[in-house]
């Protein structure tokens, strides 16, 4: 075969060029001294520890990553030593997530149970909000009962805020909408809490499509609440009920309409009564168009893209805020 | 030298934009091989992926998006099943988005773990041909309103693939 030849002939001359490179090498003094090590958490934490302290946010999303992966592997005992053992909130974080991380990939549910004991009972308010982040976007809000009712009554706003922002994007990410039980949850945490702008962004936020009857409840009662950007976000929520309590919310809404004050909340309501009716909603938005002279063009706006005959929400609703912003 | 420094800052606008989704790495729900991606053979359009195996309800059939999602399970047939049961009888993992982009796996066989669960990579059956099977595989689909999405995966016919292989990406 000449192919092969030719290659013999090649590989051999490439090994007489280098032959003087190789030996040249083999006499330098001090080869590097290769030691035998053996993969542990401890030499994984250490690399994570000094990439921490890397500008690359790419390099340090990858160490979150390995860490998650490596998470199903590691024991479990030792894992959940050196998470109780840390202290730096940014370590721990890493370790709650690997735990977490057990825990959804099918492995222990305790693993999770020794991250919402720290969440909860951490002395260090840095910790805690830690580990609440390192709960976001798992099943945590299905394994861990009352716990995010209880964060969002804690001491610390940034608990609080991590709190907030996991029941938004669990809801957002891991349910997409249709879990009626984590968007109880997200209720019963919102209107628990004692921070209100927080309830507002959850109540403004979450989807409440499959929420049961006990939180449209819940819902309605805050529509007698003090706080305006909480009244509206109960009424941007009330709007997005499953059918089963479409009636109901929309009555709620009509009847609110006439006594409330804050036009923003007016707004609101506005925009919900006609996301409980599409075309259906347009007699009931006439007859709330006399009632405050200044939300006259917001309601014919609503009747104008309400009849365009669009079918999705999504689509009326970019309609609407297109036809806002060319005025 | 303005004109510029608008469109400089309109494309700074825009890659400021927060986005709405996240993209999501799909690997095999267990060892195998791929034996049917856009078309068959025979040149019917399939629109899926199909992951095939020698042995049939031997390895546990994973879900194979790479987080944690809602997995709504269907179980259509309870038996163990390796060569098909007729059409619509598979058994079926699915995760919708609210966009109404779908996620599915088919075809895997019942066992304790074949319940509604949230997770991360989690065997939801054993590895099956319930429903319209020639035998035992899995049937991973992503569609949106009855139309099957053919750009998620970059996987070929006969490729071999384990857990840790990338057979795609979505959103």
């Amino acid at each position: 075969m000449p192919v092969s030849h030719v290659s013999r002939a090649s590989v051999a001359g490439l090994l007489l060029v280098l032959s003087p490179v190789v030996s040249a090498h083999a006499q330098t003094p001090s080869p590097p001294v290769l030691k035998a090590e053996t993969c542990s958490l401890d030499g994984l934490m250490d690399s994570i520890r000094r990439g921490l302290g890397s500008k690359s946010e790419a390099y340090r999303g990858y160490l979150r990553a390995l860490l998650r992966e490596t998470a199903v592997t590691l024991p479990e005992a030792q894992l959940r030593d050196a998470f109780a053992r840390e202290r730096d909130p940014a370590m721990v974080e890493h370790l709650a997530a690997a735990l977490v991380a057990r825990t959804d990939r099918g492995l222990e549910s305790s693993a999770l149970d020794a991250v919402r004991e720290r969440a909860l009972g951490d002395a260090d308010p840095a910790v805690r909000a830690a580990t609440v982040r390192a709960m976001r976007r798992s099943s945590a809000i299905e394994r861990t009962g009352d716990m995010y009712e209880r964060l969002m009554r804690d001491a610390s706003p940034d608990v609080r805020r991590e709190a907030a922002t996991n029941l938004i994007e669990d809801n957002q990410f891991v349910y997409s909408g249709h879990h009626g039980p984590a968007a109880d949850a997200a209720v019963a945490a919102a209107v628990g809490s004692t921070d209100a702008s927080l309830t507002a962004r959850i109540l403004g936020t979450v989807s409440t499509e499959a929420i049961s009857a006990d939180s449209q409840a819940r819902l309605q009662r805050m529509l007698r609440g003090g706080d305006s950007s909480v009244r509206a976000a109960a009424v941007t929520a009330l709007g997005g009920v499953p059918a089963s309590g479409m009636k109901s919310s929309r009555e709620s809404l009509l009847a609110m309409y006439r006594e409330e004050e804050d036009p923003e909340v007016r707004k609101a309501i506005l925009q919900s009564i006609a996301r409980l009716g599409f075309s259906g909603a347009v007699p009931d938005l006439q007859r709330l168009r006399e009632v405050d002279p200044r939300l006259a063009p917001e309601v014919d706006a609503w009747t104008r893209v309400l009849g365009m005959g669009l079918q999705e929400w999504s689509l009326l609703l970019r309609e609407k805020q297109r036809l806002s912003q060319a005025r | 030298m303005r004109n510029t420094t608008k469109m400089l800052a309109a494309l700074t606008s825009l890659a400021l934009l927060p986005t709405a989704s996240s993209a999501y790495s799909v690997r095999s729900p267990f060892p195998g091989s791929v034996t049917a991606t856009t078309y068959y053979s025979s040149g019917t359009f399939h629109g899926a992926v199909d992951i095939g195996a020698s042995s049939c309800n031997y390895w546990g059939a994973e879900t194979g998006v790479v987080a944690t999602l809602s997995w709504d399970v269907s179980i259509r047939t309870t038996g163990v099943v390796c060569n098909g049961n007729g059409s619509g009888n598979q058994n079926e993992a699915k995760h919708a988005w609210s966009d109404g982009y779908t996620f599915r796996q088919w075809h895997w066989i019942k066992t304790s773990d074949s319940y509604d669960r949230t997770c991360d990579r989690c065997q939801v059956g054993n590895i099956g041909g319930t429903g319209n099977a020639t035998g035992p595989h899995a049937h991973l689909q992503y569609d949106r309103y009855g139309t099957n999405v053919t750009s998620w995966y970059s996987v070929s016919k006969g490729q071999s693939v384990n857990r840790s292989t990338d057979v795609g990406s979505i959103r």
